[in-house]
């Protein structure tokens, strides 16, 4: 049984091997004629290769000119070239000074409240008491 | 990053197996030009940032798609010939065409007589290759021309690796069945190739 495995394991790699062999042959010969192009043909294929290259050159070109703006500090030139970036960064913008001055009004307030109760002639703790409560109501 | 000239030197190495690849596969000289200038051009225009080393693959699975995408094209071509040929009646003999018309023919009279013979041993493989099944004809030439491994010509293919084998060593009996009957018995057709093959079918 186990020369079986061997006799057959050993035949099906002579058969690949074979197989190899014929396939690298022919490949070979594919090659040499695929070596020998009519002028027109291999003239196509260059024209074909010139104008992938000069099309990838060009769009390297245009990568390098978008991101050297940014470098070379014209920001309004930047900002025309990523509109939607810029608009959200302006939106951003106005958010953070909308809730900044609603901050800044609402201490305003505070501050004024504060001044209030130390200046009137009231004491602080009359405000928290209830009978005054009643008294201002009667009043 | 692949630069330009990295681009260049890679087409300008592969251009011409690629263009017989894709002749072989459409039978159309023309069109195989045309399939190999849009893939070069689709290769540039999405792939162009790649690293150079990534070119083979890329190109071989753009190149594979492109003749796909000009078969669904013909396919629809042919399906409105036909409608309206049927209700034009005339035009057309209504012959097939031969797939071996298309096959130059070039005049080797003035070579010597031994590349003759290699000049007519290569006609014959051409055609040979043609009559293989395009799956099989896909992975013998992925595999043993463009010297992928297993793994890559799955990958490009869409299939297991088990499949290519199956592809690949059916192409290659086939091509040595189809040569053998043309006579040819120098590319190491050995007897015991054809006796493995007819155990296997």
């Amino acid at each position: 049984m186990e020369d079986l495995k061997q006799f057959s394991m050993t035949d099906a790699a002579s058969g690949a091997a074979v197989e190899e062999q014929i396939a690298h042959n022919i490949i070979e010969l594919l090659d040499d004629r695929a070596q020998r192009l009519t002028s027109v043909e291999a003239q196509r294929l260059a024209t074909a290769r010139n104008m992938a290259v000069s099309h990838l050159a060009s769009l390297q070109a245009q990568a390098v000119t978008h991101s050297g703006v940014h470098q070379n500090g014209n920001v309004l030139q930047w900002f025309g070239h990523h509109r939607v970036t810029s608009a959200a960064i302006i939106i951003g913008a106005m958010l953070i000074a909308i809730f900044a001055v609603q901050q800044f009004g609402l201490n305003h307030n505070l501050e004024n409240s504060d001044a209030f109760l130390l200046a009137s002639d009231l004491p602080p703790e009359a405000y928290a008491d209830n009978g005054f409560n009643t008294w201002v109501d009667s009043n | 990053m692949a630069t330009p000239k990295e681009l260049s030197d890679f087409l300008a190495e592969v251009e011409r197996r690629a263009f017989k690849q894709t002749a072989y596969a459409v039978r159309d000289d023309h069109a195989a030009l045309d399939i190999v200038q849009d893939a070069m051009m689709k290769l540039a225009e999405k792939y162009g940032n790649r690293p150079a080393d990534e070119f083979p693959m890329l190109f071989q699975r753009i190149l594979q798609n492109t003749m796909r995408d000009y078969w669904r094209r013909q396919k629809v071509r042919n399906l409105w010939t036909t409608l309206l040929s049927s209700f034009g009646g005339s035009g057309d003999d209504g012959e097939e065409r031969d797939p071996l018309e298309t096959i130059d023919v070039e005049d080797d009279s003035d070579e010597p007589s031994a590349q003759l013979a290699r000049s007519q041993t290569i006609k014959l493989i051409e055609r040979a290759l043609e009559k293989l099944p395009a799956r099989q004809r896909e992975a013998f030439v992925l595999r043993y021309w463009e010297d992928m491994d297993v793994a890559e010509t799955a990958s490009i293919m869409g299939c297991s690796d088990g499949s290519v084998k199956t592809h690949c060593s059916r192409a290659v009996h086939a091509l040595a069945i189809e040569l053998r009957k043309q006579g040819l018995n120098n590319l190491g057709l050995t007897d015991a190739m054809f006796t493995n093959n007819s155990s296997k079918d």
